[in-house]
């Protein structure tokens, strides 16, 4: 099947600056996308290209199959978008600002009386809808332009930074939204925030600098790109005897040890890239009769994953910008 | 051109959801109220060649300078500003659909204004003796006059408004490009009476052209100059708007 988003070899200049270098990804149909990055990375960029409010320096971008320069109009009117910031018209009712909307998105009449109340009833904002945007809270506001997106029931929808400004509490709504939505369109948002990612989307793709550095499942992600979290173990008994067998279990790379006040030894184990040792380590414990009070292993998150892929990335260009200089000299 | 109703009804609701519209509306009246006024007692005080709405017609330069770059700062700076103008351009619609609407608004809210004059059209009818006193031919031609040449200043003014963010440096450029195109071009027919270079000021002044217009002349050589003046002016306003993209 035809890919919902098709980005081949895109860069976008701008004077004096390279927003994006040679990007090239895939949106299938029926995806949410996680769009990870700084800011400055090149998201909101990638987005405006999408939708066709600015266009690439060069590269291919399809839309549902449609070339987004040549059929821009087509593909806006299968696109909802949600601008970064999401500004609306502050001195329109939210009723009416959708109903403008609508119209502009070519709504028919009867199609329009029908949409416009389930869009409110959508997101939530059916007790605000007389209400002046302008007065509303940002939460409702972002909800209203959610709202809008949503109106044409587009195939595609693009949100930039869908969450950014609302308090926690709305956050939770927007993204339990957004996950909800995610069940009948395909959803490509960014954010900068990490957990947002992990919690909604099917698939992340880290961009940095103009580039893609990454590309996969939150899970995934975690698993390839990183060794997994570190062990840990607090157990009463013999130190220096604890610390000798605990190192001999299966697959540890390295511990360390430190005595609490209490007597409890906590152990912090390093295990080898990709393996649970957990099961290995208790069996150990538990054979000597030891007192074991706790074992965790901590998650690694996709943030640990984001600093580490931009920290190389930054450090690949700092030597590339080195080597420049030298050949300079 | 589907999007133009829509857009259009938005931006006359706009200018009334904010205090501009009113404010602009309310200085119009004010101006042309207290002339018409003093234009009554005037008349009164013995006979003259003038009419009431000549006198009238003759301050269209006011409102030209002041309420037209009121009404046009706002249009696509503010949309710049704001970030609206990304939602409005993703919208499946065109660039010059939007820049047709905001112009049209304007105009329509102009031609309002001056709508509300014909109260004083009324007023004179009242209390005027005979049916002579009021010929309705220049009153006509009149509107006509102060329409085509305030909606090419409104392109102007539309212009001036796509090329900043700001609202205060949109309303001083329309402002200084109305002043030399309608004041300066004035003084230098003073300066330049007769000659080939005062044939010219002649035939673009405003001043000139508006004197016709009241007297109940129809040329067309000036409308014909102000529409494709306000051809032009959008034309251009276009390709700025448009320019995000080649930028």
């Amino acid at each position: 099947m035809q890919p919902m988003i098709k980005v081949e070899d895109l860069t976008k200049r701008y004077a004096g600056a390279t927003a994006l270098n040679g990007v090239s990804f895939e949106v299938q149909r029926g995806e949410i996308v996680g769009f990870l990055g700084p800011n400055g990375a090149g998201k909101s960029t990638t987005m405006r290209i999408l939708t066709g409010f600015i266009p690439a320096s060069s590269g291919r971008v399809q839309v549902a199959g449609l070339d987004v320069f040549e059929h821009s109009l087509e593909v806006r009117e299968r696109v909802g978008y949600m601008p970064e910031n999401n500004p609306l018209y502050t001195d329109m009712r939210v009723s009416e600002y959708l109903k403008f909307r609508a119209k502009l998105k070519r709504l028919p009449r009867s199609e329009r009386q029908e949409r416009i109340p389930e869009v409110m009833e959508l997101t939530g904002i059916k007790d605000v809808s007389h209400r002046i945007i302008g007065h509303l809270s940002k939460g409702y506001r972002q909800r209203v332009g959610l709202a809008d997106a949503l109106l044409a029931e587009p195939d595609l929808l693009i949100l930039d930074e869908p969450t950014i400004g609302l308090d926690p509490v709305q956050i939770r709504q927007v993204r339990q939204l957004i996950k909800d939505l995610g069940k009948r369109h395909t959803i490509l948002l960014s954010t900068h925030i990490l957990p947002e990612v992990e919690m909604t989307c099917n698939r992340v793709i880290i961009i940095h600098h103009g580039r893609i550095l990454a590309s996969d499942t939150p899970e995934s992600l975690t698993k390839t790109l990183n060794a997994g979290g570190l062990i840990q173990v607090e157990v009463r008994g013999p130190g220096s005897e604890v610390q000798a067998k605990l190192r001999a279990v299966e697959n540890v790379e390295s511990i360390e040890a430190k005595l609490n006040e209490d007597g409890f030894l906590r152990v912090t184990l390093t295990p080898r890239p990709g393996t649970d040792p957990r099961e290995k380590v208790y069996q150990a414990v538990a054979s000597n009769g030891w007192t074991l009070r706790e074992l965790t292993r901590s998650r690694t998150t996709l943030e640990d994953i984001f600093v580490q892929i931009t920290h190389e990335e930054d450090e690949a260009e700092e030597e590339r910008r080195e080597q420049g200089r030298s050949v300079l000299r | 051109m589907t999007n133009v109703p829509p857009l259009l009804r938005r931006e006359l609701n706009a200018y009334f959801a904010s205090v501009l519209g009113y404010v602009a509306l309310m200085f119009f009246l004010l101006v042309m109220g207290v002339t018409f006024a003093v234009v009554i007692r005037y008349l009164n005080t013995g006979p003259t060649q003038m009419t009431a709405m000549k006198i009238l017609f003759s301050m269209f330069w006011l409102p030209s300078l002041v309420v037209v770059p009121m009404i046009t700062m706002r249009l696509l700076a503010e949309e710049k500003r704001a970030g609206t103008l990304e939602m409005l351009m993703t919208a499946p619609v065109t660039d010059f659909e939007v820049v047709l609407a905001k112009y049209l608004g304007a105009v329509v809210l102009y031609a309002m204004m001056w709508a509300l004059t014909g109260f004083y059209v009324l007023i004179v009818r009242h209390f005027s003796s005979s049916e002579t006193m009021l010929d309705l031919g220049p009153i006509f031609s009149g509107y006509l006059g102060v329409i085509v040449i305030g909606q090419f200043f409104i392109a102007v003014g539309l212009l001036a408004s796509s090329m900043t963010k700001s609202q205060v440096a949109a309303a001083l450029m329309s402002f200084a490009v109305v002043f030399m195109m309608l004041i300066v071009l004035n003084w230098l027919t003073f300066l330049f009476p007769t000659g080939p270079l005062g044939k010219v000021f002649h035939a673009v002044s405003a001043f000139d052209q508006m004197e016709d217009f009241e007297r109940g002349i129809v040329d067309v050589r000036p409308v014909v100059l102000y529409l494709s003046g306000t051809v032009l002016a959008l034309f251009i306003t276009t390709r700025v708007v448009e320019s995000r993209k080649w930028r």
